[in-house]
């Protein structure tokens, strides 16, 4: 069964239709400008959550009984467990007559009323992998079991849509070492940190790239980059790649010093005399997060931007209305919130995608935490989400209905997820051509989005 | 010109520049072609020259330098020796001792706030003498091929020491496991990682326990599809005990062992989850009477059914033997032996290293059970090892940049924090990689356009005396200083690179006035950052 438009709900009992009281028609935010050329380019912000984020604790089915039964220590209460003023902070706050978002994250709730959030149900990757290595490979490269692709999907969608004369900070990670969808042969900047003009001014004599040169470096890089693609520490041993030598690596380390300097000048400058119109929580993700902000206001064609919050694979104690996980998506959370309101009205041409390798056990382990699963969930943000709804299909927490009686479904590739994103923000058909290899229009679009 | 093309232009351009002097047959070629290989040799089995030893190899020959290194024993390296011992008693602990030294007792119910100080402050010392240890002994060692290797199976066999209570076991770990073991048999460390408190805590182990049998689990979903909830104790008591935790069996396959989806299924991974639960660590009186601190089998945790791995049954009483059989048979398995071989091979001679050399590894790996140091002398003394083409293929990892930055520039590290901050801006804490996977060794991995930048900056630093704790070697500005500047840049390029330096870069360099600075962009230059 593929996914469609609509939002399913199937409890144990049988398949219901939910479209409940909270999934009114489209809020329809602003016109199209798509076509016009004053209007700056869109972003897309992917935030990764490494460790398999628990979707059961994010997008709370308050509604099924079962979910208590399941996980009877760290289910998060319902909206009407708590009954009493100022109980609603407790209990998760409702999406609809059956989901709600976890309590934590209530900065999150009025964008969804606002029709400015979209939670997708039950997403996720076709390969049965649960390590958390290789379902990240999977995901990030967008080629789930094909370990011939190398390069992460928002590296591919830079390097498909290259032109000669495109802004040098289409694609920017705001963190030392690049997100896996960033690497590839696209040339995405790293940012270590800032502040650093003057080391820049001595290296600056060393990584020298002459114009004549420097097509040579970007062909070789690139020939490079293709054969050095990694094999990670814990493949198997893979297929013949010819050899690497000396003098090849020698231009690829040169190239990648002398970009690195032109653009962390550039971006440098952008960070320091940027500013935000909302207050972060003062944590690593709120200032990174803060920081593609002022660059995206900057105005200086950023398209792609990825984060990496570490830490969601939570084995043990994991809490429920509150602890550890509470306490990381109330980070989660406010840092997305202060985005939203920082950026006002750019938010209708900014999409964020947080997403994670895969989702939890259904049924809590002995440790009062869950392990890896199958099924997980995304959330999209901005002013082109069709809000007000959840998106994806959702098939109950019966055992019957579970992969391998232990983990949610996969009902949502997350490769149309993907592909919507690029079509709608950036018109970018990534399923008509062999962008996922293997994977053809095989269902509808979910339509979370609409084309900016 | 088209790829195909352009590639076999370069291959023939690097041909040419190898091959050239050699056909010159100039006495002063060849000994710069010897050099060269000398330097190779000290990048790829030492972590890079310190002043003079380049010509210490060439003096010895590099495969007699090989062969003492690949041999620690016949290496003197007493005085780091007593040194690190005396600094660093927590290395020559057991794991109980670390235990009772760093992790002091209270007195009362209550602990005191000066207790609890106490505490926190012996916790983060046990954690450092580890950081600085591996650090001191990776710049100053004699024994460098020990210290190459150690780094090798530190990342191979991964543990975090942030992770709970790893953070008093690792030091032990260090010693008992890694290098315990690094010149000896495969299936020796794998078996002592597979015991060590360390491995069982940071891959979850400790808190495997056996599933329910399908009765319980019966029981508990009829319970579930019941309409109506209402709390049972008795099933309330089941639901907690589930508790399987496969993360440790699926490294130990996936990681460890056969390497990821080699010959083996989820369904084995399960089953070997079963087979290790019971496998935890805890205190019990030793021999002697005194309480020890080790690797437990808890029987009241085991799943004693019948378990199938890989085709194999298992159904033995003995919860700790049954485990030990899955263990040898994995380090024994053919896939093992290639995926290890390849590790290595990538880690000593190429990113992408050739089949041929693998294929041959892997039969020396297999004909010899696993003995390591056969296995590292088969990679050694093969022809790919000291082929031209490979020398400085490899882009140096940070921490690999750093220690051979400390060392060419024969530093003196007095205090490593500095040394050791860097290192986690660089990406790469000792100790710290939360990734089962360990860090990665290949390009790739770490040559983003944004990552050189701290490298620069730890440069700069050391060259200019201004990192804390690290003090430049007192000879070498006084030496360049009496030289003119075509002089120092090729003294520089001589002693540090070993004559690596290209004609721009050389070029650069001689326009520059200023010792410190000439002394920090050389190790800044992309031919230090290659091995």
């Amino acid at each position: 069964m593929q996914p469609t438009r609509r939002q399913f709900i199937r409890h144990s009992s049988g398949a219901i239709i939910a479209g409940s009281a909270l999934s009114a028609a489209p809020f329809v935010l602003a016109q199209d400008k798509s076509g016009d050329p004053a209007q700056p380019k869109p972003t897309l912000v992917v935030i990764y959550l490494r460790g398999g984020a628990d979707p059961l604790q994010v997008l709370v089915p308050y509604g099924d009984p079962l979910y208590y039964r399941v996980r009877p220590t760290i289910a998060v209460p319902g909206p009407a467990a708590l009954p009493g003023a100022g109980a609603g902070d407790r209990g998760a706050a409702p999406l609809n007559d059956y989901f709600g978002l976890h309590p934590a994250m209530r900065p999150l709730h009025d964008l969804f009323r606002e029709g400015r959030i979209a939670p997708i149900l039950s997403v996720g990757s076709p390969h049965p992998t649960r390590s958390h290595f290789d379902a990240q490979d999977f995901m990030e490269r967008a080629a789930p079991g094909t370990r011939h692709i190398t390069e992460g999907w928002l590296s591919r969608y830079l390097t498909h849509t290259r032109t000669n004369h495109e802004s040098d900070l289409r694609g920017v990670s705001f963190q030392p070492v690049l997100p896996r969808s960033l690497r590839g042969e696209y040339p995405v900047l790293a940012v270590p940190g800032y502040g650093m003009n003057q080391t820049l001014d001595v290296f600056e004599k060393l990584y020298v790239n002459c114009d004549e040169e420097r097509s040579l470096n970007q062909k070789q890089a690139a020939e490079v980059r293709a054969a050095q693609r990694p094999s990670r520490a814990g493949q198997a041993v893979p297929a013949a790649h010819p050899p690497i030598d000396g003098q090849t690596n020698q231009q690829t380390i040169l190239a990648a010093g002398s970009r690195a300097i032109a653009r962390l000048r550039e971006l440098d400058r952008i960070i320091r005399e940027g500013t935000n119109s909302a207050t972060y929580p003062p944590s690593g993700f709120g200032t990174q997060l803060s920081h593609v902000a002022r660059l995206i206001k900057a105005d200086r064609g950023v398209e792609v931007t990825a984060l990496d919050y570490h830490g969601w694979d939570h084995h043990a104690f994991q809490g429920g209305a509150e602890g550890t996980m509470a306490n990381m998506l109330a980070d989660l959370a406010g840092s997305l919130r202060a985005f939203s309101d920082d950026l006002g009205p750019r938010m209708e041409r900014t999409l964020v995608l947080v997403m994670s390798e895969f989702g939890r056990t259904v049924h809590e382990n002995g440790n009062n935490g869950s392990d890896h699963g199958r099924g997980g969930f995304m959330l999209a943000m901005g002013g082109m989400v069709n809000g007000r709804r959840l998106y994806g299909r959702w098939t109950g927490l019966d055992r019957e209905n579970l992969i391998d009686r232990r983990d949610l479904p996969v009902h949502t590739d997350f490769r149309l997820v993907f592909a919507e994103a690029l079509e709608r923000l950036f018109g970018f058909d990534a399923l008509g051509s062999e962008f996922f290899p293997g994977f053809a229009r095989a269902g509808k679009m979910l339509d979370y989005l609409r084309q900016v | 010109m088209d790829g195909m093309i352009r590639h076999f232009f370069i291959a023939w351009c690097v041909t040419m520049v190898f091959t050239g002097p050699l056909r010159a047959g100039g006495a002063e070629s060849r000994g710069s072609d010897e050099r060269r290989l000398a330097v190779h040799v000290l990048n790829r089995l030492a972590f890079g020259p310190r002043p003079g030893e380049i010509e210490e190899v060439q003096r010895l020959g590099w495969e007699a330098w090989a062969r003492k290194q690949l041999d620690p024993a016949s290496v003197d390296d007493s005085d780091l020796h007593a040194s690190l011992a005396h600094h660093f008693p927590s290395l020559g602990m057991s794991l109980a001792q670390a235990y009772r030294v760093y992790q002091p007792d209270y007195q009362g119910q209550q602990p005191s706030a000066e207790e609890m100080r106490m505490r926190h402050m012996m916790r983060g010392r046990i954690k450092d003498e580890l950081k600085h240890a591996v650090l001191y002994r990776a710049v100053y060692s004699e024994r460098q091929f020990q210290e190459v290797i150690a780094e090798f199976w530190r990342n191979h066999f991964n543990i975090d020491h942030n992770k709970g209570e790893v953070e008093y076991q690792a030091n032990h770990y260090e010693q008992h496991v890694l290098r315990a073991h690094a010149f000896g048999r495969f299936e020796d460390m794998l078996m002592a990682s597979a015991k060590h408190p360390a491995m069982l805590i940071y891959l979850d182990n400790v808190v495997s326990q056996k599933p329910l049998a399908e009765h319980e689990r019966r029981m508990i979903e009829r319970f579930e599809r019941r309409s109506t909830y209402r709390f049972n104790p008795y099933i309330d008591q089941l639901q907690r005990q589930r508790g399987l935790n496969e993360n440790y069996a699926r490294e130990l396959m996936e990681l460890h062992t056969l390497g990821v989806d080699n010959g083996y299924t989820q369904h084995d991974v399960t089953e070997l989850a079963r087979v290790l639960t019971g496998w935890t660590a805890g205190w019990q009186r030793g021999r002697g009477g005194e309480m020890e601190y080790g690797f437990l089998f808890a029987h009241d945790l085991h799943d004693e059914g019948r378990k199938r791995v890989m085709g194999a049954a298992f159904r033995w009483a003995d919860g700790v033997r049954a485990g030990e059989m899955v263990i040898r048979a994995l380090a024994r398995h053919p896939n093992t032996a290639r995926f290890i071989s390849w590790k290595l091979c990538r880690y000593l001679v190429n990113d992408h290293p050739p089949e041929a050399l693998v294929e041959r590894v892997a039969g020396v790996f297999q004909r010899t059970g696993g003995h390591l140091p056969s296995v590292y002398r088969a990679i050694v003394f093969s022809d790919e090892f000291a082929d031209p083409a490979n020398i400085g293929a490899k882009f140096k990892t940070p921490f690999e940049f750093t220690v051979s930055a400390l060392r060419a520039s024969g530093a003196r590290l007095q205090h490593p924090s500095a040394t050791l901050y860097s290192l986690e801006m660089q990406g790469q804490p000792i100790y710290g990689c939360v990734d089962p996977p360990g860090y990665y060794d290949q390009a790739e991995a770490w040559l983003d356009p944004g990552a050189l930048l701290y490298r620069w900056e730890y440069a700069l630093k050391l060259a200019r005396d201004e990192a804390p704790g690290v003090r430049l070697d007192e000879a070498l500005l006084p030496r360049l200083r009496a030289m003119r500047a075509q002089e120092k840049v090729s003294t520089l390029d001589t002693e540090l690179l070993g004559g690596a330096l290209d004609d721009r870069s050389r070029a650069a360099l001689e326009a520059v006035d200023d010792d410190r600075l000439l002394l920090g962009m050389l190790l800044g230059s992309s031919a230090f950052q290659r091995q």
